[in-house]
């Protein structure tokens, strides 16, 4: 009697469970075509892609275009700029945001609201809307053409979401350990690096680590700021195998690809923390 | 007593660094962009005076301006729409038990993760008539049996360049909705499933109003990176043939740095903010009314 009651469920499970599989297979697929794309043709010679019968893998996979790149572009100098653009917006961003986060969770004060507000706003505001206006500043302060500009600039675009990201986090955790470390004599200080800090690490590595990847995928600013080759990072520097005449896709996407993978590795370790942390900044908000 | 005047001023000094960051990179900006809006500006970018909204008038009266508004809005509206649809579902798919979910959610990630510029040069590629692997691997696939021109048309072009923003927003949203997910207590299903309640119920009754901050957080967010997204037009098509798949943000970029009219470029820019200020004005309102009902 059970039986032929749960048979016919079974049978719908199964074949549930088959589309399921077969969905999850597509997307993987889809998403993942473009690397494909982007790695076989960078193994290919520049005849092989040109060619009028196309290919799907390399016939002969090259991998001296791996090595080629780096003499034919200044690619370590590019690789070293993105490293210092992204590296120092960090390093800045969360020097002004921590403290401003930390006060904004911890203390009450007039103009709070304004204050959160104006981060909110600032959001609105795209490094591209104010080009105009960022080049006078730039201009003014003598940043032009030079990396610590940029490093300025995606701190400061950057601010919103680490204020955003480390309010919820500190919001999150009790003020009780740091009340009693106060009443044991800390200085507030003292108690946010010994007691807090500790505590929102996993919070604090999170928006470390997507400040350093918008800051290492920032294109616009840098294209229009940077005009010496040797001061391009990574995201604008390889579009010099993307010339007006002639464009070397195998270098482009060898080039490519040293610029994608350490920010991949990068966002499959925070993906899960980063995503709870936006939520829960926001839900606060 | 000097105590207690400290207490009143240290919050400041804590968000002092910030706000001076963010007052030179970013309000200083915003004061300068809205000054040349309103003044006569030279060639060279040298302000000549007070020139009232002259700069707006030029704007708004240009042959191109209203195709590029229709544009933004066009290019707006799809990408945050379809992504946010195609987002949510595969979050429902992803939310799951299955063997390979936690690999499946690993390359899920790499659109988001992967500079932009980058992404729209491999899809300028792929749908390239002559030699675009989209079109090799079709015909080795024999689904056809010559090369097709893909981008014929600028409109269509501008659709593939929509389709590569989809592309690369769906994962945000994605993992907005999957975090939303998994905060619900599955208790509620479990109930409902007792009321007799079938697949789709639960999913309007519980699962959507249940995940709808998390929903609202990555619209606005989206409504706000698309509007002002810049990399994927310019890298496949640079707003050509004569603005036909140009946005608000890349028709700005060509005033201000190719043809020297930074006043206009200027106007609009403001435009552009004034936009999405009504926009995100209407999403406060909205959420300011929900926070009432709690």
């Amino acid at each position: 009697m059970n039986e032929t009651v749960k048979k016919p469920v079974s049978v719908k499970k199964v074949i549930l469970r088959a589309l399921l599989y077969l969905v999850v297979l597509d997307v993987c697929v889809i998403t993942l075509y473009p690397y494909f794309a982007m790695f076989c043709t960078a193994l290919k010679s520049r005849a092989e892609i040109f060619s009028p019968h196309g290919t799907i893998l390399p016939v002969h996979a090259l991998w001296s275009n791996f090595i080629d790149i780096w003499s034919r572009a200044p690619m370590a100098r590019y690789l070293l700029n993105s490293i210092l653009v992204a590296g120092g917006s960090t390093v800045i961003a969360m020097l002004c945001g921590i403290p401003a986060a930390y006060a904004l969770a911890r203390m009450r004060f007039k103009g709070q609201t304004a204050f959160l507000g104006f981060v909110i706003v600032s959001q609105m505001f795209a490094p591209v809307v104010l080009l105009i206006g960022i080049y006078k500043v730039m201009l003014t302060l003598g940043l032009t053409d030079s990396i610590l500009g940029l490093v300025f600039i995606n701190a400061a675009f950057n601010q919103a979401f680490t204020i955003w990201l480390l309010r919820g986090t500190f919001l999150g955790i009790s003020a009780e350990m740091e009340q009693a470390a106060t009443i044991d004599g800390c200085t507030r200080l003292q108690s946010m690096l010994r007691v807090l800090l500790p505590v929102a690490a996993p919070g604090i590595v999170t928006t470390l680590i997507f400040i350093f990847i918008n800051a290492w995928n920032e294109y616009t600013v840098a294209l229009c700021l940077i005009s010496t080759d040797t001061n391009k990072p990574l995201t604008v520097g390889i579009n010099i195998f993307n010339g007006y005449n002639m464009i070397e896709w195998q270098y482009l996407f060898a080039a490519s690809i040293f610029a994608i993978i350490p920010v991949v590795i990068l966002f499959m370790g925070i993906e899960k923390n980063l995503v709870s942390g936006l939520a829960s900044g926001g839900v606060k908000g | 007593m000097k105590k207690n005047s400290f207490r009143k001023v240290e919050p400041y000094i804590w968000i002092a660094p910030s706000i001076i960051l963010m007052a030179i990179f970013i309000l200083v900006p915003i004061v300068f962009v809205f000054r040349m809006a309103l003044s006569d500006v030279s060639k060279a970018g040298l302000i000549r005076g007070f020139n009232g909204v002259a700069n707006f008038t030029k704007v708004l009266k240009s042959a191109a301006f209203g195709l590029v508004l229709k544009n933004t809005l066009v290019w707006t509206v799809a990408v945050v729409v379809l992504s946010t649809i195609l987002g949510f579902v595969l979050a429902l798919i992803l939310n799951n038990q299955f063997k390979g979910r936690k690999v499946a959610r690993a390359i899920v990630v790499f659109p988001w993760a992967t500079t932009l510029v980058i992404q729209a040069s491999v899809w300028n590629f792929i749908i390239n008539t002559d030699y675009g692997t989209l079109n090799t691997l079709l015909i080795k696939l024999g689904i056809i049996d010559h090369a097709v021109n893909w981008t014929s048309t600028p409109a269509i072009y501008f659709n593939w360049e929509i389709a590569c923003g989809i592309f690369v927003t769906i994962p945000f949203v994605t993992f907005c909705v999957l975090s939303g997910l998994q905060s619900i207590d599955t208790t509620y299903y479990e109930a409902a499933t007792v009321d007799g309640a079938n697949y789709w119920q639960k999913l309007f009754k519980i699962t959507l109003p249940l995940v709808r901050s998390s929903l609202t957080v990555s619209t606005v967010l989206n409504i706000i990176y698309v509007f002002n997204s810049f990399p994927i037009v310019w890298t496949m098509t640079k707003g050509d043939p004569a603005n036909y798949t140009d946005t608000l943000v890349t028709y700005l970029y060509k005033l201000a740095f190719y043809n020297g009219r930074q006043g206009e470029a200027a106007a609009v820019s403001v435009i552009g903010f004034v936009i999405l200020l009504v926009c995100a004005s209407v999403y406060m309102i909205y959420t300011l009314r929900k926070g009432d009902d709690y």
